[in-house]
């Protein structure tokens, strides 16, 4: 089949046994890859109420139609799962080179299935595809682990791996590759963990047909020439996503003291150009970048060496805890993917627990003698720590902010920053309401990759209350994850602003099928509501409160900052969510209506 | 001009908001403005010689 590598492989970790499929047809025709064959298999075969770290779930990993190809960011893959962390839906994008050499061993989805007896790692190297005993590598960093896998077997090796977080099942683990990519959100880690599989290692050396050589690579010469040519090349590049942080200050969406302000006043000390000067050591890409946006950095004061941090870790672990020394936010960054836990959200649960300690309603002797006031550094790596190895303190953070703060109640509930469960990621939502709108409706929980809508915000008036902007919110989301669906980066459009038509022809001439973005788009919109259908289906109850924000975005104004006396109100958060589920065919409880259903064609995969 | 380039002369003595102002631009919708290759923010007040670039948010996430 033109584009694909044409199976897919099932391991059986409780039987330990391997098998083969055939890519289906029609499944490649209407999911395409990545994202798209990640909602597909769940749906149809994880069933009803499986405990998400149990033997039922089940772990997706796939490829798209454009990674490991000629095509600029065919660096990704996708990995879908019932998430630990939320009940519903887990979706997350990982770069680096795994996706490419996945694709050479001819594999579109690897699905891990049931539980292993004992820690194994999955060995792929072409055809040779075994389950090997991981004993002596459990325990052991991911760091060290992926460097002895490439030690011994050489460089072109790609290794997945789980650090002790995913181990311990802590419900935000993540899957670190490459050193510095991961797949971070939604507890990915944890069910790899529960599976008892430490990591895989994937090596390959077939082609990929494609049903158009000479199409494919004029298309692929032309986009490659785009992102060259493109205006932003340069300080993208020299700056990855760094670039936002003092833009993200300046208008008040630097999430600061637990997202308390929009605007840190030592902020300067993290922006882009000041990390780059200070602890960057040079750019690092995923396969078939052009761009790269890692930066790799050495940190003096503590000897770190690390891909990042990124803006989100920045966010997050600088501003959000009140730090301003970007050589400690890398230290952080450092020690969370060494240990497997997702940045965003660890920093998150330690800016609620350091706001909660600063109230009182912690005290030293809750939180193993550590003072957790914001800017103690020392407490923040003490805490990551413990988080991962669910030890004292650690173990309450370790369950997300959302459970936490409903065994801890005293209000710590209407601070926690989160939608769905999810940690919200490091945008201040106190006032753009389309940002707001698209942490609340994001299908996975309170992230930014799906509809990033500050820049529109501000454009257009960033407290309006309109159709058109809960129409564009909808259109990023049917629009921006169907490069997760293709098996590539949206960056490259996303941030040198490439025409996008460009990928048009490239994916034709791989695939042998034309699709308009119109099409994709349409895709793009099946797959929301199956994603959607899928929350409805696991949660007893699913309904518009679900999508509520939290409290502090339409009660508590930030004292300081540019979005000083600036808040949301409530009925503007209902009313967005209304005309928001009436432009997606949604009841008002938020639910797809039957109508809706019918019409996109997804009657028979429901019912 | 999103996604374009332009070169335009400017006037001293003005900041750099400002400056972004008379020609239409939102300055809410500027990531990152650089005098002479270095970081500067928008209250910057254009000297003569001064080479400035803006770049333009115009995705991120």
């Amino acid at each position: 089949m033109n584009g694909y590598g044409g199976k897919i492989l099932r391991v059986n970790l409780s039987k330990g046994e391997i098998k083969k499929e055939p890519t289906p047809a029609d499944t490649a025709r209407d999911f395409i890859g990545g994202r798209g064959f990640g909602i597909y298999f769940l749906l149809k075969e994880v069933p009803k109420g499986a405990d998400p770290l149990g033997p039922e779930n089940k772990l997706i990993i796939s490829s798209g139609p454009i990674s490991g190809m000629m095509v600029p960011g065919g660096g990704k893959c996708d990995w879908t799962t019932k998430a630990p962390l939320t009940g519903g839906y887990a979706s997350s994008s990982m770069g680096g080179h795994f996706t490419a050499e996945m694709r050479y061993a001819g594999l579109d989805s690897i699905i891990l299935e049931g539980i292993s007896p004992k820690p194994v790692f999955l060995f792929i190297d072409d055809d040779k595809i075994e389950l090997r005993d991981a004993s002596d590598l459990w325990g052991k960093d991911t760091f060290t682990v992926e460097k002895q896998f490439k030690d011994k077997l050489g460089e072109e090796y790609q290794v997945a791996v789980i650090g002790v977080g995913g181990e311990n099942l802590v419900p935000y683990a993540c899957i670190n590759h490459d050193y510095g990519r991961q797949a971070g959100r939604g507890g990915v880690g944890a069910v790899m963990g529960s599976k008892k599989v430490k990591a895989i290692v994937v090596h390959g050396t077939k082609s990929i047909p494609v049903a158009d050589k000479e199409g494919y690579r004029k298309a692929g010469m032309a986009l490659y020439k785009a992102c060259k040519d493109a205006e932003g090349l340069k300080d993208w590049t020299r700056y990855g996503t760094t670039i936002v942080v003092s833009w993200c200050d300046e208008v008040g969406a630097l999430p600061t003291r637990n997202f308390s302000a929009g605007s840190f006043e030592d902020g300067k000390n993290l922006y882009g150009p000041v990390m780059r000067e200070k602890i960057v050591i040079t750019d690092k890409g995923c396969f078939g970048c052009p761009s790269p946006c890692g930066k790799y950095s050495r940190t003096k004061k503590y000897g770190t060496y690390v891909e990042g941090p990124e803006y989100e870790t920045i966010g997050l672990m600088g501003s959000n805890l009140g730090i301003d020394d970007i050589e400690a936010v890398a230290q952080a960054n450092l020690l969370c993917d060494n240990l497997g836990i997702d940045t965003i959200s660890a920093g998150n649960a330690i800016g609620w627990a350091m706001e909660c300690f600063e109230k009182g309603i912690f005290t030293k002797k809750d939180t193993d003698g550590l003072e957790l006031k914001f800017g103690n550094v020392d407490a923040t790596f003490k805490l990551i720590e413990k988080i991962a190895r669910r030890e004292g303190f650690g173990a309450l953070l370790a369950e997300g902010v959302k459970r936490a703060s409903q065994k801890v109640g005293k209000g710590s509930e209407k601070f926690a920053i989160q939608v769905k469960g999810m940690e919200q990621s490091a945008y201040a939502t106190h006032n753009a309401t389309a940002m707001l709108l698209a942490y609340m409706t994001c299908d996975v929980g309170a992230h930014h990759n799906r509809s990033w809508a500050i820049t529109y915000d501000l454009q257009v008036g960033r407290d309006l209350v309109t159709p058109e902007k809960v129409a564009r919110v909808i259109w990023l989301q049917n629009f921006r994850p169907m490069f997760d669906v293709l098996g590539g980066c949206r960056l490259q459009w996303v941030e040198l602003n490439i025409d996008r038509e460009l990928y048009v022809p490239a994916l034709e001439a791989i695939t042998g099928i034309h699709r308009s973005w119109q099409d994709l788009e349409k895709v793009g919109e099946r797959i929301w509501n199956l994603t959607r259908l899928f929350w409805a289906r696991e949660n007893e109850g699913f309904d518009r409160a679900w999508d509520m924000p939290s409290p502090r975005f339409y009660q508590d104004a930030p004292k300081s900052g540019a979005t000083r006396g600036q808040i949301t109100k409530l009925e503007d958060v209902n009313r967005l969510l209304d005309m928001y589920y009436e432009q997606r065919g949604w009841t008002l409880q938020g639910l797809p209506k039957t109508e809706t259903i019918e019409a996109l064609g997804l009657k028979a995969m429901v019912a | 001009m999103v996604g374009g380039r332009a070169e335009v002369e400017v006037e001293t003595g003005r900041t750099v908001r400002q400056t972004l102002e008379s020609l239409g631009i939102v300055p809410e919708v500027v990531a990152l403005v650089v005098v002479n290759e270095v970081q500067q923010s928008k209250d910057y007040v254009i000297q003569e010689g001064d080479v400035i670039r803006v770049l333009a948010v115009i995705g991120g996430g």
